[in-house]
């Protein structure tokens, strides 16, 4: 195990220690001794990022856990799983930092909430940095777990454990597919090592379970990343207190999805379902997301749309770049690498400012107490750095110069211009829908921007909206955003800072085998491209959007405007409602209750197998050979025996019962004399004695025998299952010993014949078998009886008188 | 011939015996109890590494040899599942200490679980068609007793419905050993199987086969589970749990093992049969748990979803399907036993079942509740716990074999047992905490030990999963090749 | 002579699930009586009902009845009376507790 296998679980292990931290040092903010790991592992990464995967290296170690199932805990840091790594370890910290003057140290059940953060960052790190499948989808369903935990921190809330309720049945609907998709890919390649999987791309692509494992991969990563229609549960888990939205909602957990797009790439992309299922999928998030972000009064709500729209954008790319490979030579790919490029760039941006903002609002929330746009307003003079913080980031997230969000808006349009382009996947008919969708998406990205922006900051204050003193935070919560916004702003005027550190490499591991021989991929981010399409496109937005929200008075009343929630819960909520009625009505349906319908059932079934599979397969005979014949008194008995028999359904007096019964148990007996065997009758004459005592003496206590007053149609219905299931026994039987005396199979029955007297010293065959060939049986019935009879002395005598209604 | 192998019958059976002779001395009843458990432990432990050594390990009883006498088989698949039992059993059984009432512990309580054990141990050990069927009464009588210790009036309601269909069963089985019996003329297992292949399994031995699959199938609640959910809310917690891990797992064995051993020659038919009841078993089941909010209803459905799901191992006869059900099958008796008891501490704290009732318990039962997370997602078959590699593995099985409608079915029940048993941890320990310390009917003292016990179990069978995988694996490959077996009973051909 | 029988033995079991699917315990406990009949008697069959001799060695016949399922219905029986015993103290208590022998109306309440 390298140290790069600690790093993963050296938070697991922290998180071990956390709860004595907050039990026996309370002076102490935990959050400080948490806040120590993320940052030393920023630093590690940051070191193997500057020396070894900026140079196109690799950090690849194995370690066995299971390797008779192949399951192998690997690890392998490359360009991508690096950018993700910086990511989570730095927002991570930043997060910890401002939690720790987010959350009241008195108040908060501090050590839950660094214990759930904690094993969400190892599993993060986990996802990332895994090549073994499986170890993947281990740390991917942790995530999940980790992430609902969070979400219903506050636990008694019932908000908060609906959403987490709803989270977790998502996600993990989507890990279950995804591990399907897992499965399906060993079944092909035989291994689950991701790189070798993409070694095997080939092979993979033209198994005919191609499409089936691509679809179940990408649910797990659309329900990760919440890509529509799997988008509803990030509104309502911004049920958890604002670091965690900031972290896992927006810059780590919901990219897992993204990551996973990008990692398998390789192994599934340059076919057309790809492109058109990623793309569209991501566009359409992407418009949904907008709109329905406009619609919202909270802050973090607008925000949670937001993202989900953001996404959606990344998600395009994705599918969009995916084209270059599919065109693996000429002047056409250079243009999809640039769609990829972009991908990864805006991923590092949409970090930036929508952790900034996520905090900013947190700030908001924290000092008002509200997060209503309707009742906020004019916070602009009394919280001068939060407007500052807010005021980068929410332009950067519009798209306004000189901001990172602009550039990488460029970048979007123009790979949407390029895709326009592509010669192939019917993009001529469909292709101008890419951009056009685009627009008009980033033009209610814009308007929501605004309202964001202005409804919080502008206008006027209304301090009799609030119920606390508000004013501005104290600097320890306000230092992370501050950093995140000075890194939009570094980003936006100096963007090759990040090209050939981590933008290529990390190309290089979504798109192996384009570049060949070493050669890098050619990465330039400049922020003036002269006066393009993209700029009038961007001048468009402002426009529309500037417009759109100086009437906004106009369009506010609309009803549509009114709703907040999204279309889909009633639907989410709906079907999961009537799943549980009709599951309750399918159940009261077959679990009548009745031990009647049970058996019927039971015998229902068997009758019509048995008979089904007889008459099929024509296995019905009658013996012909070897049948004893039947002497004239046999007919006599028999005729009283089957008499016997079936009177008894018929009378209703239980003593006339029971003598019949009786009568019959004896007549046995007499048929056990006629057919040679002496010890039977002689049992079955004892026992049927006390079986006749038996009855005869709990006869006090017996109920009166009443007519059956069941409806007609069941005693029909009971009748012909009775005849079914005489008739299949008889036939079986018939068929059975018909059988062995055609084929002649010798029983072992001779051996005992044969040996009774000279091995086992006896003459009584029968006995012999009971006591000496066959004890075990006769040892075992003695304790049948016996426990037969304790269980009789004990249902006599003891009677409790319990909580009988529980 | 090796003499260990009668051991884990014996043992239970001596000690039932001996328990009887004085059943008011309550704390010699218990000691002698967990003895003999962990002495029937240490010898299966024994004739594991015996069999890892020398192979199939038989004996011969009376010195009769097979098919004349009756011979106990002790392989690898029987081994596991007689330590698993113990296990389970020393979990119930430290359990009932602190809950069962004195009355119930005087009357022979602790002799009819010794009982029980003897029945479930010697229906993994025979190797006799008919010795089975006697096992099998041992088992159930002991189980209608313990159904019913007490007396109460649900206990009565319950057990009549759960004697009665299961005598059916069993009478049944005596008429399938009958049919047998007439075709083969033989009574051993082994024998049985030689026999099947010489006559080539025509379509009368196929019906025969049917019915007894049927017969264990009732059983084991594969598809005819309805007297399942009424009968295992009857009885006190430690009894239900035991039957929740135990009984129905017997059934599963046997299943496992005639259609391994003897009726394994028409895989079209009679394999397609028990996949359809697999599929429907989990979609039934899943639809059961969703349905109620009444703890013991759901749990008791989620057996059903497993009991349906490790068929499929069966269903599918392919090795790696079947290595996978034995890993599901050890873990659900574990997980299933254990999610059992903690919802009968539940239970026991709230005074009710109805989940709508409960809530907030995690204020002042954390280590419950936490207990309770876990388990539950050990069960769903959330990776590292132990459910998962089962589950891989069937999965994987139902791919190579182009099953593909049952690995859906089962992942899809995957998540029904998911929201079936986070229904019952959020409504149980979120939310508003509506029960004070005072209001508590019983406390949890002694109770959360032996769920300790079980979760410590099911941790190792998932994360150690490397330690278990050859018995596992040489398990399943053992009953994909009947010859082996054959061949240690009946001696080489 | 084994058709005969093989046709009792269907008329046992017609009777006696008839009897098991009534609604009264006491009923259904006479079903069970009568189908453990109709099960012994199917082994002897099974096993063949030939003339020979009855299987006592001192008789020194030609050839005997088949004595292995004289063996297993011995043990057979002995198992049914137990559950037989036992069933019907059940059957009693519950009539004693429940005061009706009516099981439709021991259903249990479905909880929900």
């Amino acid at each position: 195990m390298t140290f790069l296998h600690w790093a993963i679980i050296s938070p697991f292990l922290l998180a071990i220690l956390i709860p004595f931290f907050y039990r026996y040092i309370p002076k102490i903010h935990t959050g400080w001794f948490v806040f120590i790991l993320p940052l030393a592992l920023f630093g590690y990464f940051m070191q193997q990022m500057l020396q070894t995967t900026s140079q196109g290296g690799v950090v690849e170690a194995s370690a066995p856990w299971v390797p008779s199932l192949q399951i192998f805990y690997t690890v392998y840091l490359d360009g991508l799983s690096i950018l993700f790594a910086l990511l989570i370890t730095g927002i991570g910290a930043l997060v910890v930092l401002y939690s720790i003057y987010y959350l009241d140290k008195k108040k908060e059940a501090l050590n839950n909430f660094y214990v759930y953060l904690l094993m969400f960052m190892g599993a993060m790190l986990g996802v990332i940095i895994s090549d073994n499948m499986i170890v993947l989808y281990v740390f991917w369903e942790l995530t999940s777990l980790s992430s609902a935990l969070l979400i219903s921190y506050w636990f008694q809330r019932d908000k908060s454990i609906y959403g987490a309720q709803k989270s977790m049945l998502i996600t993990v609907f989507g890990g279950f597919a995804m591990l399907g998709g897992f499965a399906i890919l060993y079944s092909i390649t035989g291994t689950f090592s991701i790189q070798e999987t993409i070694a095997s791309a080939d092979l993979v692509m033209a198994s005919n379970l191609f499409i089936p494992a691509m679809i179940l991969v990408l649910l797990g990563a659309f329900t990760k990343s919440a890509q529509f229609p799997f988008h509803i549960w990030l509104p309502d888990a911004m049920e958890a207190p604002t670091p965690v939205s900031a972290y896992l909602h927006s810059a780590t957990m919901v990219k897992a999805g993204l990551y996973l797009v990008a990692r398998f790439t390789p192994v599934f992309a340059g076919v057309p379902e790809w492109f058109w299922i990623v793309s569209g999928v991501g566009l359409f998030t992407l418009f949904w997301g907008s709109l329905s972000a406009v619609r919202q009064k909270d802050l973090k709500g607008i925000l949670a749309f937001s993202t989900i729209s953001q996404l959606g954008l990344i998600m395009s790319l994705l599918g969009v770049g995916s084209a270059s490979l599919y065109f693996n030579d000429g002047v056409e790919n250079a243009l999809y690498h640039a769609a990829i490029m972009t991908a990864i760039f805006h991923l590092i941006n949409h970090a930036t400012f929508k952790g900034s903002l996520f905090m900013a609002i947190g700030i908001i929330d924290h000092e008002t107490g509200t997060r209503d746009i309707n009742r906020l307003g004019g916070l602009m003079t009394i919280m001068p750095v939060t407007f500052t913080i807010t005021l980068i980031g929410a332009a950067s997230m519009a798209g306004i110069p000189p901001f990172n969000g602009f550039i990488s808006k460029e970048m979007f349009f123009t790979g949407m211009l390029e895709a326009m382009e592509i010669s192939a996947w019917n993009m001529q008919t469909f292709g101008i829908l890419f951009p056009v969708i685009a627009w008009v998406a980033s033009i209610f990205t814009f308007l929501y921007c605004l309202i964001l922006f202005f409804k919080t900051f502008t206008g006027k204050f209304k301090p009799e909206n609030f119920d606390k003193h508000v004013h501005e935070a104290p600097i320890g919560m306000l230092i992370s955003p501050i950093i995140l916004v000075v890194l939009v702003i570094v980003f936006g005027l100096f963007p090759n800072l990040l090209a050939y550190s981590l933008i290529e490499p990390a190309m290089q591991s979504i798109l192996p085998g384009v570049m060949t021989g070493g050669e890098r991929f050619y990465v330039d981010i400049y922020l003036w491209h002269g006066f393009e399409l993209e700029l009038f496109m961007t001048m468009g937005v402002i426009a529309l959007g500037t417009l759109l929200f100086i009437y906004m008075k106009k369009w506010s009343s609309l009803a549509i405007y009114k709703k907040e929630s999204d279309i889909l819960n009633p639907l989410y909520d709906g079907s999961l409602s009537a799943l549980v009625t009709g599951s309750q009505k399918i159940t009261r349906a077959q679990i009548t209750g009745r031990l009647r319908d049970y058996l019927a059932y039971m015998s229902i079934f068997i009758v019509l197998l048995l008979a089904y599979t007889m008459f099929r397969y024509d296995a019905f005979s009658m013996p012909t050979e070897n049948i004893s014949p039947i002497p004239g008194y046999m007919w006599v008995l028999v005729l009283l025996f089957i008499l016997t028999t079936v009177v008894v359904p018929f009378i209703n007096d239980r003593m006339a019962v029971i003598i019949i019964v009786g009568a019959l148990g004896f007549l046995v007996a007499i048929f056990f004399v006629a057919f040679r065997a002496p010890d039977l009758a002689l049992t079955q004459f004892l026992i049927e004695t006390v079986v006749v005592v038996l009855f005869l003496l709990a006869f006090k206590h017996l109920p009166n025998l009443k007519k059956e007053r069941t409806k007609p149609r069941i005693q029909v219905t009971n009748a012909i299952i009775s005849v079914g299931v005489g008739v299949m026994v008889t036939l079986i039987g018939l068929s059975s010993y018909a059988f062995r005396q055609e084929n002649g199979l010798e029983s072992i029955s001779q051996y005992f014949i044969d040996n009774s007297y000279e091995l086992a010293a006896g003459e009584n065959m029968v006995n012999v078998i009971l006591v000496d060939f066959r004890g075990l049986d006769t040892i075992l019935e003695v304790l049948v009886l016996a426990i037969a009879a304790l269980g009789v002395i004990t249902l006599i005598k003891l009677r409790m008188t319990g909580r009988e209604d529980v | 011939m090796n003499n260990i192998v009668i051991l884990p019958i014996v043992i239970p059976f001596l000690t039932g015996a001996l328990l009887v002779l004085f059943p008011k001395y309550v704390m010699i009843q218990r000691l002698l109890s967990v003895l003999s458990f962990l002495a029937v432990m240490g010898t299966a432990v024994h004739l594991l590494q015996q069999v890892g050594g020398e192979g199939i390990q038989i004996l011969n009883l009376g010195g009769w040899e097979a098919p004349f006498g009756i011979v106990l088989v002790a392989d690898t698949f029987s081994l596991l599942l007689v330590i698993t039992s113990c296990i389970v059993a020393l979990g119930c059984l430290i359990y009932s200490f602190q809950s069962i009432e004195w009355e119930r512990e005087r009357f022979y309580y602790y002799a009819f679980i010794q009982f029980l054990i003897t029945g479930v141990n010697g229906s993994f050990l025979t190797g006799d068609i008919f010795n089975l069927f006697v096992f099998f009464e041992v088992m159930l009588l002991a189980s209608y007793v313990l159904l019913s210790l007490g007396g109460l009036k649900k206990q009565l309601r319950a057990g009549i419905m759960y004697v009665l269909i299961n005598i059916v069963s069993s009478m049944l089985f005596i008429v399938a050993v009958a049919y047998l019996y007439a075709v083969t003329g033989t009574l051993n297992m082994a024998h049985l199987s030689v026999r099947v292949a010489e006559a080539g399994q025509p379509d009368l031995l196929t019906a025969i086969a049917l019915l007894f699959l049927v017969i264990f199938a009732v059983k084991s609640a594969l598809l005819f589970f309805y007297w399942l959910p009424e009968s295992y809310s009857a009885p006190p917690t430690a009894i239900s749990a035991l039957f929740a891990g135990l009984l129905t797992k017997v059934g599963v064995y046997a299943i496992f093992r005639m259609f391994t051993l003897i009726f394994y020659h028409e895989p079209g038919i009679t394999h397609s049969v028990i996949a359809w009841m697999a599929g429907l078993t989990m979609i039934l089941g899943s639809i059961g748990a969703v349905a109620y909010g009444n703890i013991q209803k759901v749990l008791a459905y989620n057996i059903v979803i497993a009991i349906g799901f490790i068929v499929i191992g069966i269903a599918v006869f392919q090795e790696a399907a079947l290595t996978g059900a034995i890993y599901y099958l050890i873990h659900d008796m574990v997980v299933k036993t254990l999610l059992f008891l903690l919802g009968g501490a539940m239970v026991g704290l709230v005074g009710t079942y109805q989940l709508k009732e409960m809530s907030g318990m995690i204020r002042n039962h954390p280590y419950l509740g936490w207990m309770f997370f876990i388990a539950s997602f050990a069960l769903v078959g959330v990776p590292p716990l132990s459910g998962f590699f089962g589950k891989l593995l069937v999965l994987q099985g139902t791919l190579e074999t182009q099953f593909y409608v049952l690995g859906v079915i089962g992942l899809l029940s995957s998540l029904a047992v998911l929201y079936s048993t986070m229904k019952i941890f959020m409504n149980g320990f979120w939310g508003e905490n509506q029960l004070s310390k005072e209001d508590e009917k019983t406390s949890t003292h002694g109770l959360l030990l032996p769920c300790t016990l079980l979760i410590c179990v099911s941790l190792f069978l998932g994360i150690g999963v490397e330690w278990v995988n050859p018995y596992v694996a040489a398990a399943a490959s053992d009953l994909m090749n009947p010859a082996v077996y054959i061949e240690a009973v009946l001696g080489p051909a | 002579m084994e058709i005969l029988m093989s046709i009792t033995v269907g008329v046992l079991f017609m009777v006696a699930t008839y009897l098991m699917l009534s609604r009264s315990i006491f009923r259904i406990v006479m079903g069970l009586v009568i189908i453990s009949h109709g099960a012994h008697l199917l082994i002897l069959t099974m096993g063949g009902l030939q003339n020979g001799m009855p299987p006592l060695l001192g008789q020194e016949a030609a050839n005997y009845t088949d004595p292995l399922p004289q063996a297993l219905i011995l043990t057979a029986i002995v198992i049914s009376f137990g559950l037989t015993a036992f069933v019907l103290v059940l059957a009693y208590r519950t009539y004693d507790a429940h005061k009706t022998d009516d099981l439709d109306q021991l259903r249990g309440t479905s909880d929900e």
